[in-house]
């Protein structure tokens, strides 16, 4: 990839700021857009350079719906507006920067901005914010590492050494398993708009890092295949199970998030132990799916001022628009039929039943997801939308966020009516997946007009006749999620007046970041502010550089 | 095809296995035709809307009955529709009706509803790995990877293809909410599971759901019916035949099994997957 394209956005957002965000955006969006259409110009994207046109693409259609959402976010939440307005461009760019960008010096310093701008945004949120913030710089921190040990080993170490640091580099970024954990900090602490992001641009650039490696590293040594596809499903089941007990919505969606990714992971290694074009087609168009349904209902979660799912319930009343979109972007993520993610499952299964050894097991595996990703969501959607309301908390839906998310409602339905938008290039054919969207609908909204057409008669809920139904009788979202936790032992559920579920993880990832914290302060007594002692650092460094360089 | 047959066949199914329940404790019994005219009846009734619901009350049971529709229309019991990969798109078809299911239960605000709901997801989350490794494990064995190619019981690929069958029986039982699992007849709280969740419904909606509830079981029927040899409409009855037996004996003289003793009972449908898939790879 020539250097060249790296300036277009980073002179798309140069141009833009300055403007109002209502234009900045849209001409952002239609520029990144833009650029990648001309740019595939009907050469199809899945050719080795092609790929990461496809992700312009994504970014273009996010910022396409955050371009009327975040003035209207940003107008109730006056918070830091005009440093959100500054940086959030400045993001995109840098994103865009990345998939454009081949591997070197260039690469890295778009990498560690992304990085540093994307703790920025996090951070900037409050006191509460600093947590979730520092696990996300933990995080890139070693993100980093593990890419300057690939590049800088590429060509001295051998191969296992250079993708067991691309593994970590790329991997840590796109949440595989046992360094999944910064996500669900970050990502819920952060303002919608820029979780919409970090959940659905960021992340996939690890993903589009580990695919053009092959291309820039040479093909990857068979054991990186099996790891991908065994901790992208370990990562995908657990992030399901320890979702179901997460109480916070955002933190929820986070948790799904990396289920998501840890399905693309394996898709991606199994396509490194058997090139299909079946599990290709999988992995991206899991890509575009879940950036689309997951900014969808990042976004949507933005318009709640409560975000406990335990305090929410009857939204759906409260905000019909709101709750057709959340379903909608909810069927989708759950995986079922007429949405595009079950088209990249449908893929991935038949892409690990043709797998070698002992790879079609993973459809067991596969199978457990799509179950607990249906009670997953079923468990979100209908403690937050359905049922008595728990609580008065408010609801801020203007119509400029209506737009947004309806835009990428939009989009989603649009993937789903034609994948072969994406899958074409790869030259794959699915079954008809828009006339089955079509005639299911058709048929839905026949009986729906027909049924309530019938004698009917609005009555209370049945109560058992004791005493009226009262909102708290509803189960809470732990309650709801407990039975299927005990048949998941690794998490810990506390029980009693304040009933929370403890995660082992948690306390490793504690103890590496009290280490580091414990590091950072003793290089911190290095910062004494005396010159001396700079002057004595600096003639040390020298002789060291020097001794090495002349030995 | 398969999927109006099926539409035909299921009040029979379900009404004859009520009929031979009561003849084996002695009782007289509804006839066997009587769910017809029960249908017909739940049709004309006026419907009850608990207040506090949305329009997810009323999409839940029409879309639990198109996905059950959808997943039998896939069914190659009578020529139908078949490509690579239908088999996936059937049981999701069956997952889309129940994800509308169990939140339309969410809907009326009641703890029953919420009850069955998250019962209802546990079972999913036992059942559905091993039907569907069971189900890939024929499915590799045939052609096409298609249900239209499945192999017939032979001798080569007995071992298999019983594995497979015993664990769609196991999950006909779990997912149709029938005896060791559910208990169909029941009205007591603790142990419901379907009930709980269309209890709410009432009239059309009611009529909806038991039509559903049938066609589910003569999904996992007609998969059955798939693997054994012999003409295929011929077989899909015989299955549905002896299927009658079994549940009338099962639900005569066999419990419930306690709703935490379900992972017991269901690690053999997964066990029985995982055996059929490994049995399918290294073709033994």
């Amino acid at each position: 990839m020539s250097p060249l394209w790296t300036f277009l956005p980073l002179g798309l957002a140069v141009v833009s700021a300055g403007t109002p965000w209502r234009f900045r955006g849209l001409s952002l969006s239609l520029g990144l857009a833009g650029l990648a259409w001309v740019a595939l110009g009907g050469m199809g994207w899945a050719l080795g350079w092609g790929a990461p046109f496809l992700y312009l693409l994504l970014l273009g259609a996010l910022t396409l719906g955050l371009a009327p959402y975040l003035p209207a976010y940003l107008a109730h939440h006056p918070r830091e507006a005009h440093l959100y307005s500054l940086l959030i461009p400045l993001f995109l760019a840098s994103m865009a920067g990345v998939a454009l960008t081949s591997p070197g010096f260039g690469f890295l310093f778009l990498w560690e901005g992304m990085a540093l701008l994307g703790y920025f945004l996090v951070a900037l949120e409050g006191p509460n914010a600093l947590v979730g913030g520092r696990a996300f710089f933990l995080a890139s921190r070693l993100s980093g590492a593990g890419l300057y040990l690939a590049f800088l080993g590429h060509g001295h170490l051998g191969a296992d050494w250079v993708w067991a640091g691309l593994l970590l580099g790329f991997g840590v970024k796109a949440a595989l398993f046992p360094f999944h954990a910064w996500l669900p900090q970050a990502h819920p602490v952060a303002i919608s708009p820029v979780s919409a992001l970090l959940s659905g641009a960021m992340t996939k650039l690890g993903l589009l890092g580990l695919y053009q490696s092959q291309y820039w590293f040479g093909p990857p040594p068979p054991w990186v295949g099996w790891a991908l596809v065994l901790l992208g499903l370990l990562g995908a089941v657990y992030a399901l199970v320890r979702g179901l007990g997460e109480e916070d919505l955002k933190g929820a969606l986070a948790y799904s998030s990396v289920e998501n990714l840890g399905l693309m992971l394996s898709a991606l290694g199994a396509y490194f132990l058997k090139p299909m074009p079946l599990l290709l087609g999988a992995f991206f168009l899991q890509q575009v799916a879940h950036a689309l349904f997951k900014g969808l209902l990042f976004l949507g979660a933005g318009a709640l001022e409560e975000r406990r799912i335990s305090h929410l319930g009857g939204l759906f009343r409260k905000a019909p628009g709101l709750g057709a979109l959340a379903l909608g972007g909810m069927v989708a993520g759950a995986g079922l039929p007429p949405g595009p993610v079950f088209l990249a499952e449908w893929q991935l299964y038949q892409g690990f039943l043709q797998g070698p050894f002992l790879m079609p097991l993973a459809a067991g595996a596969l199978a457990l997801v799509g179950a607990l990703a249906l009670y997953f969501y079923v468990r979100l959607f209908g403690l937050a939308f359905l049922g008595l309301p728990r609580g008065e908390a408010g609801l801020h839906w203007a119509r400029g966020m209506r737009l947004g998310l309806g835009a990428l409602a939009g989009l989603l339905l649009l993937v789903a009516v034609a994948p072969g938008l994406v899958l074409d290039p790869l030259g794959i054919h699915t079954y008809p997946n828009g006339f089955l969207l079509v005639l299911l609908g058709l048929l839905a909204g026949v009986f729906y007009r027909r049924i309530r057409q019938l004698p009917q008669r609005v009555y209370g809920t049945w109560d058992c006749g004791f005493q009226p139904l009262t909102p708290r009788m509803q189960p809470n979202g732990l309650g709801f999620a407990e039975p299927a936790l005990r048949l998941f032992p690794f998490l810990r559920l506390r029980v009693g007046e304040h009933p929370r579920l403890e995660e082992p993880l948690a306390e490793v990832y504690a103890g590496v970041g009290r280490a580091y914290s414990r590091l950072a302060a003793l290089v911190q007594t290095l910062q004494s502010g005396s010159l001396h002692l700079y002057l004595l650092l600096q003639l040390l460094t020298l002789v060291v550089v020097l001794g090495v360089v002349l030995l | 095809m398969t999927a109006l047959l099926a539409l035909l066949l299921a009040p029979l199914f379900s009404g004859t296995v009520k009929w031979l329940k009561a003849r084996l404790t002695h009782r007289q019994g509804p006839s066997p035709l009587m769910e017809y005219r029960n249908l017909a009846k739940l049709w004309r009734k006026v419907w009850v809307v608990p207040h506090p619901t949305t329009p997810l009350f009323l999409l839940g049971p029409i879309m639990a009955l198109l996905g059950t529709l959808g997943a039998l229309a896939l069914l190659p019991v009578l020529p139908g529709l078949a490509f690579r990969g239908d088999f996936l798109l059937a049981l999701y078809l069956l997952g889309l009706g129940r994800f509308f299911q169990m939140l339309a239960a969410l809907d009326a605000g009641s703890s029953f509803g919420a009850q069955g709901s998250y019962r209802e997801g546990v079972v999913t989350v036992l059942a559905e790995p091993g039907t569907l490794m069971a189900l890939a494990g024929a499915v590799l064995l045939g052609e096409g990877f298609s249900l239209s190619g499945l192999p017939q019981l032979g001798v080569e690929n007995s071992l298999v293809l019983l594995l497979a069958l015993a664990s769609l029986a196991l999950a006909l039982l779990a997912e149709g909410a029938r005896m060791p699992v559910d208990d169909p007849t029941t009205h007591l709280e603790l142990t419901m599971i379907h009930e709980a969740q269309v209890l709410d419904h009432s009239g059309p909606l009611l009529a909806l759901y038991e039509l559903a509830g049938s066609l589910k079981m003569l999904f996992y029927a007609g998969l059955m019916a798939l693997l054994l040899p012999g003409s295929k409409p011929l077989v899909f009855l015989g299955v549905v035949g002896a299927w009658v037996l079994v549940l009338a004996y099962l639900e005569t003289y066999g419990v419930k099994l306690r709703y935490l003793r379900l992972p017991d009972f269901l690690s053999y449908n997964t066990l029985f997957g995982v055996l059929a898939l490994l049995g399918a790879i290294w073709r033994f």
